[in-house]
């Protein structure tokens, strides 16, 4: 029994497990779960690596996406997602070695060279999320993905919980998520719930309607919806304060 | 650390229910007679508009030099708007000058520099019965949310010789410059309220936010007030999206 147990214990710490979070593996799999390693450090986010994650995961930032003629959500468009990370205030990242996953081509063990072994060129994109705040009161939670394939692990929680943890030590216990009904479920799990103040969530959803007279409105496209810009008040109509 | 949970402080014009929860300790006193002021970097599209000592006096002559009616609308020949493709957002606008009662002059200006005093805020907030927050945190928070936009109430004397700035509303918008905003802490003077000057302050913001391309502008609005938004163009919950709050675990 005595040999057994060592046995099994020797075999665990030469597996290829970093130190950094590690996600439950499934009971039933024999396999072991890929190694991950999750990181707030925002330059080791590459815009287009975001671009292809939400690609596969049909994910929009827009709140009304549009979808193609083939059902696919169009694709994030590059240069703003660039900006939308430069001003979030987290961005988490979860990485894992492209041999791990299902779909990447197989190296022969001649083609590994020095950087395959040392190096991070192999490092895929298989989660992410990012918070935007005000880094005082508030903060409100964003585009938290992970690809299909690694689901149901609890790495969407661990994103979560690594973004809740920066913000608590900041100070910051306002953390809104706006989401979908879809979504409802995984942020009720990480903590969420509606509030407790009972406001009501509204987005600006004005769009030009058949009737109103368009002279002088704008309208500007945010996804798949078409959104009525308010006209420049130059003069406002103020009655005499008795 | 719960009892620093600052209060979701929503779009409110009437006072709050505050619970002790929300009773904020500001540990971090300021000093007296220490203004926060924060002077916003101008941002690169809008236009500059010079906030020097006697701006007010200058715009203030200028308009009432030609202006002989007790209630006058004046579209400030100083101030203007492009029409086509971008647009400068100016800095300040000037959305009323009337005579009061008591023969004062009143101007009402709209600014999105986000020069806030957060003294003058917090009075501000008392005026309408929200819960106090620290100084310290709403100072940061004004430094770092995307657009500030502000309401003075600019009162002259008949003599001329006293001039009285004072704020009158506020509303922010945090953002990610690309995709989301979400507008936070709208409030209006309860003794300025009823004149359109709330409507104002959120269409203003919601323009210069939907000018620089943000289509997820969103907000979290108490019961009371979410008609006000809905005259707006706001919706609540489309399409089934809802807000959650990430709730302490205590």
């Amino acid at each position: 029994m005595a040999i057994h147990s060592t046995l099994a214990i020797s075999y665990a710490s030469l597996s290829p497990i970093e130190p950094q979070s590690k996600p439950k593996p499934k009971p039933k799999t024999k396999l072991n779960p890929p190694p991950l390693s999750i990181s707030t450090n925002r330059s080791s986010v590459d815009p287009v690596q975001v671009q292809h994650l939400f690609a596969s995961c049909g994910h929009s930032c827009h709140r009304f996406p549009r979808t193609g003629p083939d059902g696919r959500v169009e694709p994030v468009e590059l240069e703003k997602l660039r900006v939308a990370l430069a001003h979030s205030f987290v961005v988490v990242s979860v990485l894992c070695k492209a041999r791990f996953l299902e779909g990447e081509k197989e190296k022969g063990v001649l083609e590994y060279g020095f950087e395959d072994l040392f190096g991070d060129s192999d490092q895929r994109l298989v989660g992410f999320g990012r918070a935007v705040s005000d880094c005082g009161l508030t903060a409100s939670i964003h585009d938290v993905v992970v690809i299909p394939s690694l689901r149901r692990r609890g790495i969407g929680q661990k994103i979560i919980n690594r973004i809740l943890r920066i913000l608590t030590s900041r100070g910051i216990y306002d953390i809104s998520a706006l989401c979908t009904e879809n979504e409802r479920l995984f942020f009720k799990a990480c903590g969420f719930g509606f509030d407790s103040l009972g406001s009501t969530t509204m987005m600006y959803t004005q769009s030009p309607g058949a009737t109103t007279d368009n002279d002088g409105f704008t309208v500007t496209t945010s996804g798949r919806m078409q959104l009525l810009v308010p006209p420049p008040t130059h003069q406002l109509k103020l009655w005499k304060k008795d | 650390m719960c009892s620093l949970a600052a209060p979701r402080v929503c779009f409110r014009c009437h006072p709050c229910l505050s619970s002790s929860r929300f009773e904020v300790r500001n540990n971090k006193l300021l000093p007296p007679g220490v203004y926060l002021r924060l002077k916003r970097k101008p941002e690169k599209r809008l236009e500059r508009w010079f906030l020097k000592a006697g701006f007010w006096d200058s715009i203030a002559s200028s308009i009432l030099k030609n202006n002989n009616a007790t209630e006058t609308m004046v579209p400030p020949s100083t101030l203007h708007e492009e029409e086509e493709g971008e647009e400068p957002i100016p800095d300040q606008l000037l959305l009323a000058d009337r005579s009061l009662s008591d023969g004062t002059q009143e101007q009402i200006i709209f600014s999105l520099t986000g020069d806030v005093d957060v003294h003058a805020l917090q009075d501000l907030c008392d005026k309408v019965g929200w819960p106090r927050r620290p100084l310290s945190k709403v100072a940061v928070s004004l430094k770092n949310s995307f657009l500030v936009a502000t309401l003075y109430s600019i009162t002259k004397s008949p003599e001329g010789d006293e001039e009285r700035k004072q704020l009158i509303g506020m509303a922010r918008a945090t953002s990610d410059q690309a995709f989301n905003a979400t507008i936070w802490d709208v409030i209006v003077d309860p003794s300025y309220q009823g004149q359109g000057l709330g409507k104002a302050l959120v269409q203003k913001l919601t323009r210069a936010l939907l000018q620089r391309d943000i289509g997820n502008i969103s907000l979290f609005a108490d019961s009371k007030v979410v008609d006000f938004y809905k005259n707006l163009g706001f919706e609540a919950d489309p399409e089934g999206i809802k807000g959650m709050f990430w709730h302490l675990p205590f």
